[in-house]
């Protein structure tokens, strides 16, 4: 029963992590722009399929992989900023953009249904086979890459965003954009910065999660709902909030398929979204913008 | 927000004794559609045009009116079907009465939902609304032994005929009579929201979207006509959901996906939202263009969220405002032409 419980923990903290890369990505954009965007869903599934394509185009390399995913993902959110959020900011409407990545999710889902099919592809890395064991259980080399990368990816986020000038800026941005634009900082700049960021986060979560989850056109879209949950849970905005819940609801998720039932996992997260949003909308730690809520 | 507010009000334009004019066209146009076409096949995409109709503008009332963004429309519209077919098939209810239960279902969890995110306003509660039609979608599919889940339910009879006195019997199996039936609520729902907006009470939600702040500050109550406005566009997303399930025969968890609630987002940005015209117009067009051009096939989402960006981005109050853009340029270069025709030697 230990045993048990303790290896689903651990796939937990994998599927945790992932979300934890796709959540943050969708907070440092909603922390400096107070707006959401939808597409994020959809450069998750382009970095999965654009990694499983480079590594059966040229051959091998995982890494290699990851990294493409990675620079398309980084392409398509400064698309995604250029034609879509900057135009519209300068209205300075709260719903329009959200409604217009809505309609980018829609196409581009729909777009690569055409383009890959609706049947799943196998993605294995030369990791996916490859099992540690250990004393009371076991883990596959992929999830401990997976654990081990997303670590990383998020440390070194975090103290970007701590202790270098450029993530100051973003912080500061994100706090009050008109001042940070009196002593300087070019808020434009900085927040096409947030989207490349934000997006490569996504793309380097759908390349390690086409291996692990099913890898269809709709991949983005199923972890993408997740992700809205974490980040509410979370505290929108919050990246140690979206940390910590994107986590738990990788734990949640695990246990609910061991113990209830697979099926159940969608209405279970998104029940604790709703009661987060009753009893504590700022999320599970406590934040400054008060105006949303 | 204020781009939510499109030039709605001035539809108004049309002074207020001759809009009965209009009713009484549109009853006109839904009366000879049918005979029109002829065919089951077109019969059968009026009903489809209607039941739209009704999912846009309910939805508009919310979002062009209220300001807030319902994802979950969706949602209402399964819960009206469901509940309505379960009353009919489980418990022998009578499909009149099960209607009203649907409508009611639908109407009350759209307030439930909206009493639930109360204090939420903009992104919270687009993303609470899509939250809460998730979880509709996936207790239809797992609630197997009440839904039937994936295999969904069949073979549903059509309801009996509805009688009304001094007309003849409405034939629910006949695709003509159901279109008259379907056609003429949905002409009545848009009376009702025609009469709503154009009341105190239309005023008082474009307030609210405008400004919910300063709104509660002239003593409105906002949280309360948030939930008024998402109780009667859910319940006529309900109403359109009980009619599907009598006309279609079929209900199965898929025909509810969050896929459906963007469609509509789109048939109403499209049209033109804040105005309730506009949503007529992005129904029957999102309806009818895939029909037209039937080589799209599974084009038809990539064809609706182009639509939808570019309407977003580049003419904010869809067709309605492309209309009235026209307007105004036919009518300014009448008597310019006039002029330089004057002007010449």
């Amino acid at each position: 029963m230990l045993t048990v419980v303790l290896q689903q923990g651990i796939n937990g903290i994998v599927v945790g992590s992932l979300y934890v890369l796709v959540a943050l990505g969708l907070t440092l954009i909603y922390g400096i722009l107070v707006q959401i965007n939808f597409a994020h869903a959809d450069i998750v599934t382009f970095g999965a399929f654009a990694a499983y394509f480079s590594m059966h185009l040229f051959g091998g390399s995982y890494l290699a992989a990851v990294a493409v995913a990675v620079v398309v993902g980084a392409v398509l959110g400064w698309i995604t900023n250029a034609l879509i959020f900057a135009p519209l900011r300068e209205r300075g409407s709260e719903l329009l953009p959200l409604i217009a990545t809505i309609g980018v999710s829609v196409t581009l889902e729909n777009a690569m249904l055409a383009w890959f099919g609706p049947i799943p592809y196998a993605f294995e890395t030369p990791y996916s086979n490859q099992v540690i064991r250990f004393g009371f259980g076991f883990i596959t080399l992929q999830n401990l890459f997976i654990i081990v990368v997303s670590a990383l990816t998020i440390g070194a986020l975090y103290a970007f965003l701590k202790f270098t000038f450029v993530g100051k800026a973003l912080r500061a941005v994100s706090q009050d954009r008109e001042t940070a634009g009196l002593m300087g900082i070019n808020p434009n700049q900085l927040i096409m910065l947030t989207f490349v960021i934000a997006s490569a986060l996504a793309g380097m979560g759908g390349a390690m999660l086409g291996p692990v989850l099913v890898l269809t056109p709709f991949a983005g879209t199923s972890v993408i709902l997740k992700a809205f949950a974490i980040v509410i849970i979370g505290g929108f905005g919050n990246v140690e909030g979206t940390i910590i819940a994107g986590l738990l609801i990788g734990l949640i998720e695990s246990y609910t398929t061991q113990f209830l039932n697979p099926g159940l996992i969608d209405i279970v997260v998104f029940a604790l979204l709703l009661l987060t949003l009753a009893v504590r909308p700022t999320g599970l730690i406590a934040e400054r913008r008060e105006e949303n809520v | 927000m204020s781009e939510l507010a499109t030039p709605a009000a001035s539809v108004a334009a049309v002074p207020r004794r001759m809009r009965w004019l209009w009713y009484l066209a549109a009853a006109a146009v839904i009366a000879v559609l049918p005979l029109v076409f002829t065919d089951s096949y077109w019969r059968t995409n009026l009903i489809v045009c209607a039941i739209n109709v009704l999912l846009a503008i309910g939805l508009d009332f919310i979002l062009g009116y209220a300001g807030q963004l319902n994802l979950g429309q969706s949602a209402f519209y399964g819960i009206g079907a469901y509940v309505s077919t379960l009353l009919i098939i489980r418990l022998g209810v009578p499909f009149w009465p099960a209607f009203l239960c649907g409508v009611a279902a639908a109407g009350i969890s759209g307030m439930l939902l909206s009493l639930f995110a109360v204090r939420l306003r903009g992104h919270y509660l687009a993303i609470a609304s899509l939250g809460f039609a998730v979880i509709t979608y996936e207790i239809l599919l797992n609630w197997i032994s009440l839904t039937q889940g994936p295999l969904g339910i069949y073979a549903i009879q059509p309801p009996p005929p509805l009688v009304l006195p001094g007309l003849a019997a409405i034939e629910f199996g006949n695709l003509a009579n159901l279109f008259y039936l379907v056609a003429a609520f949905a002409l009545l729902a848009y009376w009702l929201l025609d009469q709503l907006v154009r009341s105190p009470v239309g005023e008082t939600l474009t307030a609210i979207r405008e400004d919910e702040v300063s709104a509660a500050s002239l003593g409105i109550n906002c949280r309360a006509w948030k939930v008024f406005a998402f109780g009667i566009g859910s319940a006529i997303a309900g109403a359109a959901g009980c009619f599907y399930a009598s006309f279609i025969g079929t209900l199965v968890p898929d025909a509810f996906f969050i896929t459906g609630s963007f469609t509509m987002l789109a048939m109403v940005v499209i049209g033109g939202m804040g105005t309730l015209i506009g949503p007529v117009a992005g129904a029957i067009l999102l309806t009818v263009l895939p029909e037209v051009l039937r080589g799209i096939g599974d084009a038809r989402l990539i064809i609706y969220g182009i639509a939808l960006t570019l309407v977003v981005l580049f003419m904010p109050g869809g067709m309605v405002q492309a209309a009235r853009l026209m307007a105004a340029r036919v009518r300014r270069r009448l008597p310019q032409r006039g002029l330089a025709a004057d002007a010449r030697p």
